[in-house]
Parts: C-alpha cells; sequence; structure tokens
C-alpha cells in the first residue's frame, strides 16, 4: 500500500488476538517480527504481514526495538493486533472494481 | 483475490473471503445498476438525438419553460427566496428530464442567476429566450465555444460537454464526483421528481430526493441529451460539494470549480511545478472529497484527461469504492449541501450553453448577500474564477473585493469562512504585488492568523497557510507576517506536526514529523520571511520551540529516508536563513569571538596558530583520543586539534541548536541522502554559514566536517549537474579550509573537481550544461582560498593541470569577473617561486600569468587574494551593502534565495536585480566569508560530545523473537 506522510493511511486489516506464553519472567508470543522504521526494508526477512496496531498503539512508524518492546509489554497478557497485507488489500480492491 | 500466503493465519483467509464475499454482492449490485442506468441513457440517447437534430423536439421544450418560467417569477421577484427556489428547480429539472422538458434546465439556471443579481423576471425571461432559440443550432458548440465532445444532443448535452471540458481544463476530479453521483442514484429514490417547490431550503433537500429519478426521466427526455450525460452528471453533482447553496445560482459551474480551485491552490502553493505530485495534497483536498480514495482520485484524474467521454466508462469502477464511505460523510452537511450538489447535476444536466454567467461585480455583490450561503457560493466561484486569471484576480481588487473577503474571514458560518480564504489563496497568488498588499492594508494578515487559530478543520487550515505563504512571497508581507503570525504559525503547525516535544516523554516513542500540505504550507511561509533580514531573523531564531521543532522535522526526515520533500526543503532553507550571520546575530555572541586575524594573505598561517582562546577547557581523556582518532590522516604539528566546547550546563535548546556541531552530522545526512537540489543547495550553504565568521562555533563546524567526513560528501556534490549546488558547495569548501587542516585535505581531495568545474565553464560537457557566472566565480575563488598559503594546494592545481584550464577561461571567458577570479588564481600560483620552475619548463611565462590579471582585472593593483576577499567580506560585514558584495557573494545568494525563499513567486521574483541588494544578500545567508578574517584555521579541537553523536549509529537487529 502506498503511504504518504502525513496523510490518513487506508487499510484493510485483519485483527488478532494472541494471548502470550510464560516464558520464564518474560511473555512471548510465538513468532517472529522483522522490519521498522529504522530498518532496511529490502532486508525485511518477512514481507507479509504488517501490524499496524498493537493493542491501539500506532505501529506504522516504530522503530524495531520499539515494537518488540510494545508487543512484549510484560503488563499485557493479551496483545491485539491489527494486521494487514498487500493480499488483503488487493483482495479488496479487484472485488471493489470488478 | 486469490493472495492468501504461506504465512497467513487462517483467521485472515477467512476474513478475507468474507470480505470478499461481501465486495461481490457489492459489485454485482453495481452492476445492475449500471446497467440500468446504460440503459436508461441508450433510450434517451436516441430520442434525444432526434429531437435535438430535428428540431422538432422544441416545441414541448419550450411549453414546459414556459410553465416553469412563470412559476418561478414570483420567487426571482424576492431575492431572498430566490436561492431557495433555485434549488427546487433544479429539483425540477431532474423531473423534468422524465418529461421532454429539456428547457427546463434553462429555466433553472435563469432563476438562479435571479437570485444571486436579483434581477427580475426580465432577466430570465431573456436567458430563457436565448436559451431556446439556440438549443437547436448550437449544438455543436459547448458554452465555452468549444465544440463538444460528443456530439450530443443539442440541450443536455451541451451542457454536459461543457462541464467535461470545465474537468478536463481544471484536471478536474471528476472521479469524486462520479463516486457520488454513484451513490446517489443507486439509493433508488423514488421517481418522485417534485420539482419546484420554492421554499426554503428544508424542500431543497427534498429535491435531493428527487434525483435518484433520473435514471428514470433520463430515457424519456428527448432534450436531455442524456446520452453522455448520466455520467457527467454524476460527477458534477459531485465534484461541487464543496459549495452548498451555490448550486443554484452558479450550479454547474461552481461544481466544477472546485476542482479548478484546488488546482489553483496547488500552484498557489508555490510548490514546484509538479502539478502531479501536488494534486494529492491540493487537489483532492481530502476533506472536499473525504470518501475517495487516493488512488481513486489519481485515477479519476487522469481519466479526465483523456476525453470528457471516458467519465461514463469510469463511473463503475469509482462508485463502488467511493460511495459506501462517501455517504457517511456527508450526512453532517446537512439538507443544505445535498442539495447543492444534486442541483448542480442537475443543471449541468440542463444546463444550456447559452445561460450567463454572473458579472463579476454581480459575483462581488453577492458576497454581501444576506444569505450566507449566497456568499460562500459567491466566493468560491470567485476562487475558481480567478484561478491562473491574472486579469480576473486584478478586476476583483479594483473593485474592491479584497476588502469583503478578508471580512468574510470572520464570518460565524465555517463554509463561508473556507470559501472566502479559498478565494483568497488564489487571489493572493501570482506576481502582481497589488492584490498582496491589498490583503494587507484590509488587515487580511491578522484575519488569517484569527482563523488559523479557531479552525480545527483541516481543509481550512490548509488554505489559510497556504494563502499566508502566498502573501509571504512579498517583501513588504514578510515583517507583518512575522508580527501577526509567527507564534501562531509556530505553535500551532510547526511544533505539533514537526513532533518536537518539549518535554518528551520517556515511555512513549520520539514522535516523528508529519508531512502534512498544512506544514508544507506553513514551512514555505516561514521560509520566506526568513528571508527579510537580521531583524526577520532575530524573531525566529528567539520564537520558542521554532528552531527545536525544526530540527527534529528534518532528524526524523533523515531517519525515515525521507528527504525529498517540499516540507524538507522549506525546514532546511530556513536553518540555513536562521545560520546566516548566526555569528554576529546571536545574543551573547561576542563571548566566542576569537581573535581578529591579522593581515590576510600568506602571512594568515602564522596568525593562526598563535590564537588560543581562553575558551579552550582543559581537554578530557575522551577529547584527546577522539581527536588523535580522528586526525589520522593529518599532519598533527600544523593544527591545533583540540577543541573545547564551551561547558554547558544544560542542552542547547532553542537558537543554539543552529550552531551546534551535532548539526553538521544533519547536514550532511542531507547532502548524501536528498535528491531534491533545493535542499542539498540549501543544506550546503547552512554548513556554509556556520563554517563563515570568527567565532568559536565556526571553529567546531569546520572541524566537525572533517571528523563527520563531511569533506567527500562535499565534494562528490561538485560534480552536481544542478549549477545552484556545485555553487553552494564551492563556497561553503572554501569556508572550510580556513580550517588549515581542511584546507589541506581539500586541496588534495578537491582539486581535481574544481578544476574540472573550471574546464567546463569553458566547453560544457554537453550544450547547455555550461555553469553560470557566480558558480564559476564562486569555485574560482574557492581554488584561489585553497592555493594561497599552501604550495602543497598549488602543487596540486598544477597536476591537476588546472594552469592551462585558467589561463584558457582568461583569455576566452565573456565575464569580467570570470577572468579576474581566475587572474587571481594564476598570480596567487606565480607567486610561488617554488613552482616557477616546472611552470617554466611546461612553457609558460611569467608574462602569462601577470598579463592575465593585469588585463582582466585593470589595476593589478587588487591582489588576488585581496580582491577575492574584499568582495567576500563584505558579506559579513556589511550584508547591507548588497550591490557591492553581489559580485561574488551576495549573487550567488540571490541566486538561491529566491528559489529558495519565495516558493510561490520565486520564479517571477527571480531577477535578481528587484529586492533590494541589502535583503538579497540577507536572505541568502549563505555565505559568510569572513572567514578568511578570522585566524580560526588554527584550533581545531574535537568536543567530546562530537564523539558520541559519532559513535551512535549502531545496527539494529532484523528481527526479534517476540
Amino acid at each position: 500500500m502506498s503511504y504518504i506522510p502525513g496523510q490518513p493511511v487506508t487499510a484493510v486489516v485483519q485483527r488478532v488476538e494472541i494471548h502470550k506464553l510464560r516464558q520464564g519472567e518474560n511473555l512471548i508470543l510465538g513468532f517472529s517480527i522483522g522490519g521498522g522504521i529504522d530498518q532496511d526494508p529490502s532486508q525485511n526477512p518477512f514481507s507479509e504481514d504488517k501490524t499496524d496496531k498493537v493493542n491501539g498503539w500506532d505501529m506504522t512508524m516504530v522503530t524495531h526495538d520499539q515494537a518488540r518492546k510494545r508487543l512484549t509489554k510484560r503488563s499485557e497478557e493479551v496483545v491485539r493486533l491489527l494486521v494487514t497485507r498487500q493480499s488483503l488489500q488487493k483482495a479488496v480492491q479487484q472485488s471493489m472494481l470488478s | 483475490m486469490e493472495d492468501c500466503n504461506v504465512h497467513s493465519a487462517a483467521s485472515i483467509l477467512a476474513s478475507v473471503k468474507e470480505q470478499e464475499a461481501r465486495f461481490e454482492r457489492l459489485t454485482r449490485a453495481l452492476e445492475q445498476e449500471r446497467r440500468h442506468v446504460a440503459l436508461q441513457l441508450e433510450r434517451a440517447q436516441q430520442p434525444g438525438m432526434v429531437s435535438g437534430g430535428m428540431g422538432g423536439g422544441q416545441p414541448l421544450p419550450m411549453a414546459w419553460q414556459q410553465l416553469v418560467l412563470q412559476e418561478q417569477s414570483p420567487g426571482s421577484q424576492a431575492s431572498l427566496a430566490t436561492m431557495p427556489e433555485a434549488p427546487d428547480v433544479l429539483e425540477e429539472t431532474v423531473t423534468v428530464e422524465e418529461d421532454p422538458g429539456t428547457p427546463t434546465s434553462h429555466v433553472s439556471i435563469v432563476t438562479s442567476e435571479d437570485g444571486t443579481t436579483r434581477r427580475t423576471e426580465t432577466k430570465v425571461t431573456k436567458t430563457v429566450k436565448t436559451v431556446t432559440t439556440r438549443t437547436v443550432r448550437q449544438v455543436p458548440l459547448g458554452p465555452d465555444g468549444l465544440p463538444l465532445l460528443d456530439g450530443g444532443p443539442p440541450l443536455g448535452p451541451f451542457a454536459d460537454g461543457a462541464l467535461d471540458r470545465h474537468f478536463l481544463l481544471r484536471g478536474g476530479g471528476p472521479a469524486a464526483t462520479l463516486s457520488r453521483a454513484y451513490l446517489s442514484s443507486g439509493a433508488g429514490f423514488p421517481e418522485g421528481p417534485e420539482p419546484r417547490d420554492s421554499s426554503s431550503y428544508g424542500s431543497l433537500s427534498r429535491g435531493l430526493g428527487v434525483r435518484p429519478p433520473r435514471a428514470g426521466p433520463l430515457g424519456p427526455g428527448p432534450g436531455d441529451g442524456c446520452f453522455t450525460l448520466p455520467g457527467h452528471r454524476e460527477a458534477f453533482s459531485v465534484g461541487p460539494e464543496p459549495g452548498p447553496p451555490g448550486g443554484r445560482s452558479l450550479p454547474e459551474r461552481f461544481q466544477a470549480e472546485p476542482y479548478g480551485l484546488e488546482d489553483d491552490t496547488r500552484s498557489l502553493a508555490a510548490d514546484d511545478e509538479g502539478g502531479p505530485e501536488l494534486e494529492p495534497d491540493y487537489g483532492t483536498a481530502t476533506r472536499r472529497r473525504p470518501e475517495c480514495g487516493r488512488g481513486l482520485h489519481t485515477r479519476a484524474y487522469e481519466d479526465a484527461a483523456d476525453d470528457g467521454g471516458e467519465l461514463t466508462d469510469q463511473r463503475p469502477a469509482f462508485p463502488a469504492v467511493t460511495a459506501p464511505l462517501a455517504q457517511p460523510e456527508r450526512g453532517s452537511l446537512g439538507s443544505l449541501d445535498r442539495l447543492v450538489r444534486r442541483s448542480p447535476s442537475v443543471d449541468s444536466a440542463r444546463k444550456e450553453p447559452r445561460w450567463r454567467d454572473p458579472e463579476l461585480p454581480e459575483v462581488l455583490a453577492m458576497l454581501r448577500h444576506p444569505v450566507d450561503p449566497v456568499k460562500a457560493n459567491a466566493a468560491a466561484y470567485l476562487q475558481h474564477l480567478c484561478f491562473e486569471n491574472e486579469g480576473v484576480k486584478r478586476r476583483v481588487r479594483q473593485l474592491r473585493g479584497l476588502p469583503l473577503l478578508v471580512a468574510l474571514l470572520d464570518h460565524p458560518r465555517a463554509e463561508v469562512r473556507r470559501r472566502a480564504c479559498g478565494a483568497l489563496r488564489n487571489l493572493s497568488y501570482g506576481r502582481d504585488t497589488d492584490n498582496k498588499a491589498a490583503i494587507r492594508d484590509c488587515g487580511g494578515v491578522p484575519a488569517l492568523v484569527r482563523l488559523l487559530r479557531a479552525a480545527r478543520d483541516n481543509e481550512v487550515r490548509e488554505l489559510v497557510t497556504g494563502t499566508l505563504w502566498n502573501l509571504s512571497s512579498y517583501e513588504p508581507l514578510k515583517m507583518v507576517i512575522i508580527d501577526h503570525g509567527l507564534q501562531t504559525l509556530t505553535h500551532e503547525v510547526i511544533v505539533p506536526h514537526s513532533g518536537w516535544e518539549r518535554e518528551p516523554n520517556e515511555d512513549s516513542k520520539p514522535r516523528d514529523a508529519e508531512w502534512t500540505t498544512v506544514f508544507k504550507n506553513t514551512s514555505g511561509c516561514l521560509r520566506n520571511v526568513s528571508s527579510d533580514g537580521a531583524e526577520a531573523r532575530r524573531r525566529l531564531r528567539e520564537c520558542e520551540g521554532l528552531v527545536d521543532a525544526l530540527l527534529h522535522a528534518l532528524q526524523s526526515a533523515v531517519g525515515r529516508k525521507d528527504t525529498d520533500n517540499k516540507s524538507v526543503e522549506n525546514c532546511v532553507c530556513i536553518m540555513r536563513n536562521l545560520s546566516y550571520h548566526v555569528h554576529k546575530e546571536v545574543p551573547g555572541a561576542d563571548r566566542y569571538q576569537e581573535a581578529e586575524p591579522g593581515p590576510l594573505g600568506s602571512a594568515v598561517v602564522s596568525q593562526r596558530r598563535r590564537r588560543d582562546d581562553a575558551s579552550c577547557f582543559g581537554g578530557k581523556k575522551a577529547k584527546e583520543e577522539w581527536f588523535h582518532q580522528g586526525k589520522k590522516d593529518g599532519e598533527m604539528d600544523r593544527n591545533f586539534d583540540t577543541l573545547d566546547l564551551p561547558k554547558r550546563t544544560e542542552a542547547a535548546k532553542g537558537f543554539e541548536l543552529l550552531y551546534q556541531p551535532e548539526v553538521v552530522r544533519l547536514y550532511l545526512s542531507l547532502l548524501t541522502e536528498s535528491r531534491n537540489f533545493n535542499t542539498l543547495e540549501a543544506a550546503a550553504g547552512a554548513l556554509q554559514n556556520l563554517s563563515a565568521g570568527n567565532w568559536m562555533w565556526a571553529t567546531y563546524i569546520r572541524a566537525t566536517v572533517r571528523k563527520e567526513r563531511g569533506l567527500p560528501v562535499l565534494v562528490e556534490l561538485l560534480q552536481s549537474e544542478t549549477d545552484k549546488v556545485v555553487r553552494a558547495v564551492a563556497i561553503a569548501l572554501r569556508n572550510l579550509s580556513l580550517d588549515r587542516r581542511n584546507k589541506d585535505l581539500i586541496g588534495s581531495y578537491a582539486m581535481a573537481e574544481l578544476v574540472r568545474n573550471v574546464r567546463n565553464a569553458q566547453a560544457p560537457p554537453r550544450p547547455g550544461a555550461r555553469l553560470e557566472e557566480d558558480t564559476v566565480v564562486a569555485v574560482l575563488n574557492t581554488i584561489h582560498e585553497i592555493v594561497s598559503d599552501s604550495l602543497d594546494n598549488a602543487r596540486s592545481l598544477l597536476q591537476a593541470r588546472g594552469v592551462p584550464a585558467l589561463v584558457a577561461l582568461v583569455a576566452s571567458s565573456q565575464s569580467v569577473r570570470e577572468a579576474k577570479a581566475a587572474s587571481h588564481v594564476l598570480q596567487t600560483v606565480w607567486s610561488y617561486k617554488e613552482l616557477r620552475g616546472s611552470l617554466q619548463k611546461d612553457g609558460w611565462t611569467k608574462a602569462r600569468f601577470q598579463s592575465a590579471a593585469a588585463t582582466a582585472k585593470g589595476p593589478k593593483g587588487a591582489p588576488s587574494p585581496g580582491g577575492f576577499d574584499d568582495s567576500t567580506l563584505p558579506l559579513v560585514d556589511k550584508s547591507l551593502e548588497g550591490e557591492k558584495t553581489g559580485s561574488q557573494d551576495v549573487i550567488p545568494m540571490d541566486a538561491l534565495g529566491p528559489d529558495g525563499y519565495s516558493t510561490v513567486d520565486r520564479r517571477e521574483r527571480r531577477p535578481r536585480g528587484i529586492g533590494s541588494a541589502g535583503e538579497a544578500s540577507e536572505k541568502e545567508p549563505l555565505k559568510l566569508d569572513p572567514s578568511r578574517k578570522a585566524p580560526p584555521p588554527g584550533p581545531s579541537r574535537p568536543a567530546v560530545r562530537l564523539v558520541d553523536a559519532v559513535g551512535d549509529a549502531k545496527p539494529q537487529p532484523v528481527d526479534s523473537w517476540v
């Protein structure tokens, strides 16, 4: 999805709720994240899902580390994500335009 | 559609499917609707054609018209009432479509005019008559006099054709409109056309409801010329949204206008002429057609460009997307709004080619109309009329329309305020400064600022800031804007949009800058006013939070690698301007002054060396280490490489940030990353400004540029294809070479590039690529600077085969200044006795060096260095003597300045001569070469803080397990 800084983004999103696992002191989600505004997008190992929000926090403009912290907060046992992906977007567009 | 990938979660898949299903359903429904409409159209077309072409259809229409007229006439008499009526009429028109009454449209139009103008029936009648008569014959031509795109039936088609054209012209947002129309039609309202309730708005809304019938009506209506219309009409109706009331009086125009306006706006924005790019911001005006997605927009736009006819086709696509969104948003607007929208559509459909546009005085009179929507529409129409039309702008001023509009900025109704501001934006755009002055004279600036403070609506904020940007390009208004608007612009826009927080919350991530249109406009405005001289600079520097916010925004841009946009350009230009003369103008600057250097020229070295400032504090270990690290490749003994920053108990803030060595990294990042020439130029200019002057901070900056490995970055930019970038970089290098180590490094590594530029000056690599005189002179002066007082560098010049290039330039250049600057260099080279041997071996004679100089400059007495310096110095010391200075430094700055500063007008303004010299020089604060005098080069000791800054680029993990 093309993104113009400063302009609202319209995205088709999927809500995902994840109950974290306890691993020692930490709460883990059980998957890996990549990217972040401080990362080189071309090096991103995962290109499919994009996380837009975590428990209401906007994740579109955070660094990798900020995202990681936000996801693994110990005070939150559940994370609710808004996830988007290219294919989702395309599917919706096509159905609208056809 | 398929999509789901390996990674996808089952839930996502499910939801996608569900959504697909939903969309399919929607799509099907839309498709049905479309077909339905298409059928209607076909039906309509044929009859229409016949009637139109034959003229046989006329009798009926005429009759119809008359009827309408009668009804309307009463309305027209009551001026106020008229407005409401108009809408009704419109509705009727719609209905009419069903009937053969093409003429109806005429009627409606007439009514509207009456309403607006208050002229009664007579006019109406006239209009009507005209319409009828011409309907038949003029089919081919649109109101514009342009041939209709599709040879539709006379009446209906006409209108449409014209409209389309409008759209096309403006690059209108047909798309938006279309979608809306679609919605309305899709709504499937009952066909009940309640034609003319001449009642008030309430009735109007009803009319809207009527609209749906249009599908039905169209078919029957012979004269409607519905063929193309359906699509068009809809489009129009949608487009107009903005102007509610306007619909009636100038319904169609209005509709179309909004787009035009926006376009205008765009241009206003003073952006580079990248029309298309701007569109997203201005054109789309999120507000106006919120419903349309950006993508849609663009598309619509493109399509529109092709041909009016295409609109119909487009329609299907849009509706689906737009429709759902649009509806909800609009709801709040209320019945009036709705009415308006629809009404336009009606008009467009029916509109006669011949209906009369209100005269400009009439439009202006409407600005005082007691009914608010009339005011708003009149203002909106005015905006449209003014778009790219200097003549109209002038007449509006002459007819004293500007005070009326300014007064409306305080109107209680938001719509009126917004429209008035839109008109002012267009009126304030352009090279005609009289309008700008007139807006000032009636208190426009404070009124705009008030509106900005009060407005929460984004579109209004865009309009206000856009207008201020336009105004800010006019010299006499700059200080006015600073006086009234600086605080507000900073606190309402710059700070919040920059992401900077006074007291950053540790928990939350640092906010990034938002490159909104409002921010872009505001930064453009401040960029312009920042060039207004020392007082303006002082005000901006001391405006709390401004510098902090600008820096934060730029850092955020660099962090996001988003450094090419206009907002960044504006911010850098402001920073550059504020950095100009910072060493003399900043409060407390005298505490940091370094001893005045003695005589210039070769004696400088020793002086530089002996300089030691009280400001140096004992070094700490860290500093020392850092310092040594950094200097591996230099001759240690030649410089005092340890610099200590003055101790600070608190972090720098406000204007202090301008000249902290930390900014060097920022500018270098911009120089590395940005592809925007203006940004490159401004960033180089900022370094140039900061490295000039003989105060401590300049010394630190010069050293820091080296430590941050900035010299190679600058040298590389000497290859830029953009003249002004080369110029700014060359001048920056000259200032930087006041630092002895920099001078050595620049002499070793930049000489080849500099000489190449000299060669290009005589033999451009490609046609049109010849550097401007100012640039050539700047390059020559830089060469002169680095060759002076450095035998090694003079050798480098010989090795780079600079001598033949210089001699050739002296001999061939048309420019006295170039020849003079080149001969200065030659003279200096000859002054090294050590080099004469090899020079003579190459066949050069003394005469070559000195005669060149002599001829070039007349009084040979002007020593090369001296002459050079003089030109430079004046800038620093007497910036106000613009003209004198101008020769070398000022001009470059000017060139920069106009561009950079006054966005909108810059092009027009370009004529360098225009501004008072003083202003010009100030604007372009770029260059301060006073450095020469300054002894500075000697001591460059790294500061501890610098070290930290250097170290912090740590690689981040690419992925994390969470």
